[in-house]
C-alpha cells in the first residue's frame, strides 16, 4: 500500500505559499498551519488567538474542505494515470495498491518516483507531496510523515511494517480515549501494544481495541472480515434534467447516502470503503473510491460524495474552456452512483434482554431487507389505513421499504381516516377478504337470479347462495350497501352494491354485486 | 469408594442443574391471551417457541383474537402467504397495524427460507403455506421458533405440515346475531372454540366465546337478547 500525503492541504488549498504563516481554523482552533506559522511555534489544536499572539502576522482562513477536495481532484488524477485504484482518504491523502503497479514500473522505488513525477508538475509549487510505501494504509501515511523532499519516499519492506510500527507512539493511533489508556497502562509505544496477544486487546477494549491493535501491528491492509458487498447495494440517482449546481447534487448525495446506509445497516454492514461514481452529460464517467478506517456513517458518505462532486464540477469548468448554457450542460452531472466497496460486519449494539423499541425495529428492518434481497424489494409490505367502502379499500399495503419500521406511522393508528364513506358496511369486518372474488350465483325462492336495482333495491330477497356448484340456504341477509363509486368520471366509475348473507350453516359472507353479476367478496 | 461415587453423583448433577436452569422462568415465556380463552391453554397463555395451529370457520377471527392480546403494543406479526387475511378485522381486534409485516406468497422453493428469517425477530409469523412442506424443513423451522423464542401460527389448521402442531384451535361459529331477513347488520358471533394439542396440551378443552362480541372485540357469551339490545339501535336505514 503506498500513500501520497500532501502536507499542509488545507493551508495549500487556500492559495498560500507555504513560506508564509497561515493557519486554518475551524471554531476558533487551529486545525493546520504552514510550516512558517509552525516555526513561530504555532500547532494544531491551539486556539486561534494563541496563534495570532505567538504569531501576529499569522494569515487566519477559515477551513473549506470543499475547495480541498477541488483542488486535491487533480492530483489524484494524476495518480490515476499511474495506477487506476486510487481511494482517497481524506483531502490531501490518497492511498493506492502497490502489488501490481509495482511489478509494472520495476520495484517500490520506480512506482514511487514515477507517481511523484506526475504530482509535481501539478502541484507546481504550491504544495509538496510524499510518498511512502508499507504493508498497511497505516503505517504508509506514518512513513509519509516522516518521508521528504530531500530523501524521496520512504519504502518500509514487506513484512518489516510491525518492526517500522515498533518506536512510534502510542498516540500515533489518533485514538485519545483509547492512547490515553494504554499510555497510563504503560504501553508508551505501538511496539509494546502489538506485543500484547489479540485475544487479550479485544477482551479488554472491543471492537475498538482489536483495530487499533491491527493498526499497531501493520495488518490494517484488510480487515480480516472484510466482505465484498452484494452487488444489488449501489444506489443510483438520475438528474432529470442534469444538475450543475453543488447544492442539487448535495440534495441527491445526502438521499442515496441514506438509502446506501439504511441497506446497509439492515444488512448489518458498514462500509470502510465506498465508491462514487458520476457520469456527466457529455457521458464522461468519473470514479472515486473513498475509504475511511472506522465505518463511514451516513453523513460522512454524503459528505464525500459532495465534496466529490464539487470537485468534478468544478473541474469541467476548468478542462471544457466553454462558456455560457451549453458548458452548463455539458458538465453538468447526469447520474450519481454511491457504490459500497468494501463493508465490514457492522461492531452492532449488544442488544439487552429487553431490547428498547428502536433496536426491535433495527432488528425487524434487518429480517426486510434478507427477504427483499431474497424476493425483490416490493415483496415485504405494511398496512396502512385508507378511506374506502369495501373492506379491502380501507386497507392498503405499502412497500416497507418507503416506510421507517422504527417510526410511529400515523396511518396505521385507528382513526387516521375518519371522513365518512356513505355505502360503507358496518363493523365487524370480515376476517377473510377475497383476493380473487370467484363468482357466484345469488337466486331467490324461485330460482331467479337476484338483481339490485338502479335505486339500490333488490328485485326479490336471496334464498340460495350457489357458490362452486354447492347450493347454500340463506339464512339471513341484509343490504345491499350501494357504492357508487368515481360517479363523477364516466371511464372510471363503478356501480356495486354489497350484500350480507348468513348461510344455513352459520358462516356469513359478503357478497357484491356488479352489471348484475355476483362475487364473493369476503367471508366473516 | 462406592459410597463416596453415589453421594458425588447428586452433588454434579445439582450443578449441572443449576447451569441448564433456564434464566427466564417458562410462565415468563407466555404471551397473554383473552382472559376467556385461559383455559385452552396449558400454561394459561400462548408459549413462545411453539407452534399454533387455527382450524375452523372462524379460526382466523379467533387468530387475530389472540394475537392482538399476545402481541400487545410492541410485538411484530408476520404474515406470509395468505393474502386473503383481513387486515382490517386484525386492526378492529386490537392487532397494531404498525406492528405488521405483509410478505408475498414466496414460491415452495423459498418458503422455508422466509419463514425460517422471519422468525428471528417476528415474535409471531402466521403462515399458510402453498404447497406441502417437506419434513426436513417442517424440522428446522419448528427447531428455529424455539430457538428464537417466536410462535409460529398456522393460518391453514396446518393441513400441509408434516409434523405434529403444539396447541390446534378449532374455531366453529354456531350462531350470528344482528342480522335479520333483509335487515340488521352482522354483530356478534358466537363461536366454539376446541384446542387439542400434544404434550401438556394434549386435553381437550372447550369453550365458547362471542367472536367478534357487540364491541367488535373478543366477548363473553351472554344470552343472546342482551346483544340484540345492545346493538339494536346500531341499524342503518333500510333502503
Amino acid at each position: 500500500m503506498a500513500v501520497l500525503w500532501c502536507p499542509d492541504w488545507p493551508v495549500v488549498a487556500w492559495g498560500v505559499p507555504l513560506d508564509e504563516p497561515a493557519i486554518v481554523v475551524v471554531g476558533n482552533r487551529v486545525v493546520a498551519s504552514s510550516p512558517a506559522a509552525r516555526e513561530e511555534g504555532v500547532a494544531r489544536g491551539q486556539r486561534r488567538r494563541d496563534a495570532q499572539s505567538r504569531c501576529p502576522d499569522v494569515a487566519v482562513l477559515e477551513r473549506d474542505v470543499g475547495r480541498e477536495v477541488r483542488l486535491f481532484e487533480p492530483v489524484v488524477d494524476a495518480i490515476v494515470e499511474v495506477t487506476p485504484r486510487v481511494e482517497v482518504a481524506g483531502p490531501g491523502i490518497a492511498g493506492f495498491p502497490t502489488k501490481g503497479p509495482s511489478r509494472f514500473f520495476g520495484g517500490d522505488k520506480a512506482l514511487a518516483s514515477t507517481v511523484l513525477d506526475r504530482i509535481v508538475p501539478v502541484l507546481a509549487k504550491r504544495g509538496e507531496g510524499r510518498i511512502a510505501i508499507a504493508d498497511g494504509m497505516f503505517a504508509a501515511r506514518l512513513a509519509a510523515r516522516s518521508a521528504n523532499l530531500k530523501n524521496g519516499p520512504v519504502i518500509v519492506p514487506v513484512g518489516e511494517s510491525p518492526a517500522f510500527l515498533g518506536g512510534f507512539p502510542i498516540a500515533a493511533l489518533e485514538q485519545p480515549d483509547l492512547t490515553d489508556v494504554l499510555g497510563r497502562l504503560g504501553l508508551s509505544t505501538l511496539g509494546a501494544f502489538a506485543k500484547l496477544a489479540s485475544a487479550d486487546v479485544v477482551g479488554r477494549f472491543g471492537k475498538v481495541g482489536q483495530l487499533a491493535h491491527r493498526l499497531a501491528r501493520g495488518e490494517d491492509d484488510h480487515p480480516p472480515d472484510l466482505r465484498r458487498p452484494a452487488p444489488n447495494l449501489a444506489v443510483t440517482w438520475v438528474f432529470e434534467p442534469v444538475a450543475n449546481r453543488i447544492d442539487q447534487c448535495a440534495y441527491a448525495a445526502k438521499a442515496l447516502a441514506d438509502e446506501l446506509n439504511a441497506s446497509l445497516v439492515a444488512d448489518g454492514l458498514a462500509c470502510i470503503r465506498v465508491a462514487i461514481e458520476a457520469e456527466t452529460h457529455s457521458g464522461e464517467e468519473h470514479v472515486r473510491l473513498w475509504r475511511h478506517d472506522g465505518a463511514l456513517s451516513s453523513a460522512a458518505i454524503a459528505e464525500r460524495a459532495r465534496w466529490q462532486l464539487e470537485g468534478w464540477l468544478g473541474m469541467a469548468v476548468r478542462t471544457s474552456g466553454k462558456t455560457g448554457d451549453q458548458a452548463d450542460d455539458d458538465r453538468g452531472i447526469r447520474r450519481l452512483t454511491l457504490v459500497p466497496d468494501e463493508v465490514v460486519p457492522a461492531d452492532g449494539r449488544q442488544l439487552g434482554l429487553w431490547g428498547g423499541r428502536a433496536e426491535r425495529a433495527d432488528d425487524v428492518t434487518r429480517v426486510v431487507a434478507r427477504i427483499q434481497a431474497l424476493m425483490g424489494a416490493e415483496a415485504v409490505l405494511v398496512p396502512e389505513w385508507r378511506g374506502g367502502r369495501g373492506p379491502a379499500d380501507q386497507i392498503t399495503l405499502i412497500p416497507a421499504a418507503a416506510v421507517d419500521l422504527g417510526e410511529e406511522r400515523v396511518a396505521t393508528g385507528i382513526g387516521w381516516v375518519d371522513e365518512p364513506w356513505p355505502g360503507k358496511v358496518p363493523a365487524p369486518a370480515p376476517s377473510k377478504v377475497l383476493l380473487d372474488q370467484p363468482e357466484i350465483e345469488v337466486v331467490d325462492t324461485a330460482g331467479k337470479s337476484v338483481v339490485v336495482g338502479g335505486r339500490g333495491e333488490l328485485s326479490s330477497p336471496p334464498a340460495i347462495v350457489i357458490m362452486a356448484k354447492k347450493q347454500w340456504a340463506v339464512s339471513a341477509w341484509a343490504g345491499p350497501w350501494p357504492a357508487d363509486e368515481r360517479w363523477w368520471d364516466p371511464l372510471t366509475q363503478r356501480r356495486r352494491a354489497r350484500l350480507q348473507v348468513k348461510l344455513e350453516d352459520q358462516s356469513a359472507h359478503l357478497l357484491i354485486v356488479e352489471r348484475q353479476a355476483w362475487y364473493l367478496e369476503a367471508t366473516y | 469408594m462406592a459410597e463416596l461415587e453415589t453421594k458425588r453423583r447428586p452433588a454434579l448433577s445439582a450443578d449441572i442443574i443449576q447451569r441448564i436452569k433456564p434464566v427466564t422462568l417458562a410462565t415468563r415465556q407466555v404471551m397473554d391471551v383473552p382472559e376467556m380463552l385461559k383455559p385452552l391453554f396449558p400454561l394459561g397463555g400462548v408459549q413462545r417457541g411453539t407452534s399454533l395451529a387455527f382450524a375452523g370457520n372462524s379460526g382466523w377471527a379467533l387468530a387475530m383474537a389472540i394475537m392482538a392480546e399476545a402481541l400487545g403494543t410492541e410485538g411484530w406479526l408476520g404474515l406470509v402467504g395468505a393474502p386473503d387475511f383481513g387486515l382490517m378485522a386484525a386492526a378492529e381486534y386490537g392487532v397494531r397495524l404498525d406492528r405488521i409485516l405483509v410478505v408475498e406468497t414466496p414460491s415452495l422453493k423459498l418458503w422455508p427460507t422466509v419463514v425460517a428469517s422471519l422468525l428471528e425477530s417476528v415474535d409471531v409469523v402466521a403462515v399458510a403455506p402453498v404447497g406441502k412442506v417437506g419434513l426436513r424443513d417442517a424440522r428446522r423451522l419448528t427447531a428455529r421458533a424455539r430457538e428464537q423464542s417466536s410462535v409460529l401460527l398456522h393460518l391453514d389448521g396446518a393441513a400441509t405440515w408434516p409434523t405434529a402442531v403444539d396447541v390446534v384451535l378449532a374455531a366453529r361459529a354456531r350462531d350470528w346475531s344482528g342480522l335479520g331477513d333483509g335487515h340488521g347488520h352482522l354483530v356478534a358471533r358466537r363461536v366454539e372454540v376446541e384446542s387439542t394439542g400434544r404434550r401438556s396440551a394434549a386435553r381437550q378443552t372447550k369453550v365458547e366465546v362471542l367472536l367478534p362480541g357487540p364491541d367488535g372485540c373478543i366477548g363473553e357469551v351472554v344470552p343472546e337478547a342482551a346483544v340484540a339490545v345492545s346493538r339494536g339501535g346500531s341499524e342503518p336505514a333500510l333502503l
